[in-house]
C-alpha cells in the first residue's frame, strides 16, 4: 500500500515520473488537473465561496494537521503566509530527498490556478529550505507585497537570519498565478 | 500505452539500513501522516490512468515499487519475513484510521486490513474512488517484494482485504487479479 505518513516522499518522485514521461507541461498539468481540481477541491470551493474567510479556515486546518511552523496575517485586502518550517520539503530535506528538480514549485503549480479561479493572485518567495512567504490579493489589485515586518511583523519570515544565507537562490513570484512565472535569483 | 515511455531515469533511493521509526525507512516529526493526502493519492491513480491507461498506472505502481521504495526491498531481504511483518506493523501504526492486524508465521506473512485507511477517509469525505485502486496494493508491493525473494497474493478489498507475502520458493498460484475487488 502506498500510505501517508511519507506522502511528500513518493508525492516528490512521483512529480520525476511524471516529467520523465511527458516532461514539464505533464507535471504542471498534474498540478492543476489532479491536485487543484480533484484533490484540493475542497480549499478551491472553500476560498471561491469564502475569499479570504477561506483562506484562513484551510490552510489553518491543513497546515495545522501537517504539523507546520508557520504564521498567517490577515488585513485589509491581504492575506499572508510565512512558512518558517514546511512539513513537506522539511520531510524530504530530513530524508535526503529530492528526485524531482524543484519541489517548491508544486504549491505555485495547483495554488495558483486555484487562486486565479478565485480572482486573486500571489506575491512568493520560496528559499528551498522549507521556508517561503505568501502574500494573496484580489487578482485587481496591484499594491506591491509588504516591506519585511511591515505586515506581519515579527512573524515575517524574511526577518530570519537564515532567510537567505551565501548561495541560497530565491524564487519569486509578483502577481503571479502559475508555476513558470518565477525570477529566480531575484531578492 | 503508446504514450508510455520506458522506464525514466529517476535516481534510485539509496539502499541503507531503515532510519525511520521501527521498521520504516523514511522519519517524519509527527507519528502518523495527515489523513488528507488520500485525496492526492486517489487523484494522482486518476490522471496517470487517464493519460497512460490501465497499463501506464500499473508501470506507475511497479516502477514506484521497485524504486522508491527500494530501502524497504532491501530490509526484506536482509531480514525476511520478520522483517516483512516488522514493516507492515510500522506502517500501519503510522497510517490514520488503519485497522489491520500483522501475523507472522515461520511460511508467511499475512495481513488482515480491516479498515482501509484509505477506504475510510476517501469513503467519509464523499470522494470518487477509482475502481482498480486496490490494484495498487499488489503490483506495488510485488514490485518490493520480488527482488527481495518475496511474492505478496491480495484477495478482497473495497476498504477491507487479505495479503499474504510468501517467500517466492514456496511457488504460490499467481495472482488472480478477479480475486482483488474494484471499488464498489
Amino acid at each position: 500500500m502506498i500510505g501517508v505518513y511519507d506522502f511528500c516522499g513518493h508525492y516528490d518522485w512521483t512529480f520525476e515520473w511524471l516529467r520523465a514521461q511527458g516532461g514539464e507541461a505533464l507535471l504542471r498539468r498534474y498540478w492543476d488537473e489532479a491536485i487543484h481540481r480533484d484533490s484540493q477541491r475542497h480549499a478551491s470551493r472553500l476560498i471561491a465561496e469564502r475569499g479570504f474567510a477561506g483562506m484562513a479556515e484551510y490552510w489553518g486546518h491543513t497546515l495545522e494537521h501537517e504539523g507546520a511552523g508557520y504564521d498567517t496575517t490577515t488585513a485589509e485586502g491581504v492575506f499572508r503566509i510565512d512558512m518558517h518550517q514546511c512539513p513537506s520539503k522539511g520531510f524530504l530535506i530530513r530524508n535526503k530527498l529530492g528526485a524531482y528538480h524543484d519541489y517548491c514549485d508544486h504549491c505555485m503549480g495547483w495554488i495558483g490556478p486555484m487562486l486565479k479561479q478565485a480572482g486573486f493572485a500571489v506575491d512568493h518567495e520560496h528559499n528551498h529550505r522549507g521556508q517561503c512567504w505568501w502574500e494573496i490579493r484580489r487578482s485587481n489589485d496591484a499594491t506591491a507585497p509588504a516591506e519585511p515586518g511591515t505586515l506581519s511583523g515579527a512573524q515575517d519570515v524574511r526577518q530570519r537570519p537564515d532567510w537567505k544565507p551565501p548561495g541560497v537562490v530565491l524564487d519569486v513570484y509578483r502577481h503571479s498565478n502559475q508555476p513558470d512565472d518565477k525570477a529566480p535569483g531575484a531578492t | 500505452m503508446d504514450k508510455l515511455k520506458p522506464a525514466p531515469a529517476i535516481p534510485d533511493q539509496q539502499p541503507e539500513p531503515p532510519a525511520g521509526p521501527a521498521a520504516l525507512p523514511f522519519t517524519d516529526t509527527k507519528p502518523v501522516g495527515a489523513a488528507d493526502f488520500y485525496f492526492a493519492i486517489n487523484a494522482t491513480f486518476r490522471f496517470i490512468e487517464k493519460e497512460f491507461g490501465p497499463e501506464g498506472l500499473r508501470r506507475y505502481w511497479q516502477d514506484l515499487g521497485s524504486r522508491y521504495y527500494a530501502q524497504v526491498t532491501a530490509a526484506w531481504k536482509r531480514g525476511g519475513l520478520p522483517a516483512v511483518a516488522d514493516y507492515w506493523r510500522a506502517f500501519f501504526a503510522a497510517e490514520p484510521g488503519a485497522e489491520v492486524r500483522v501475523e507472522a508465521s515461520p511460511g508467511q506473512v499475512s495481513l488482515d486490513v480491516r479498515v482501509c485507511p484509505a477506504f475510510k477517509h476517501l469513503r467519509a469525505h464523499g470522494r470518487a474512488i477509482i475502481p482498480s485502486f486496490c490494484q495498487h496494493c499488489c503490483f506495488v508491493s510485488e514490485a518490493m517484494a520480488a527482488p527481495a525473494g518475496f511474492t505478496v497474493r491480495v484477495q478482497g478489498g473495497n476498504g477491507a482485504c487479505r495479503q499474504a507475502f510468501l517467500p517466492r520458493a514456496s511457488a504460490p498460484p499467481p495472482q488472480d487479479l478477479a480475486q482483488i475487488k474494484e471499488t464498489a
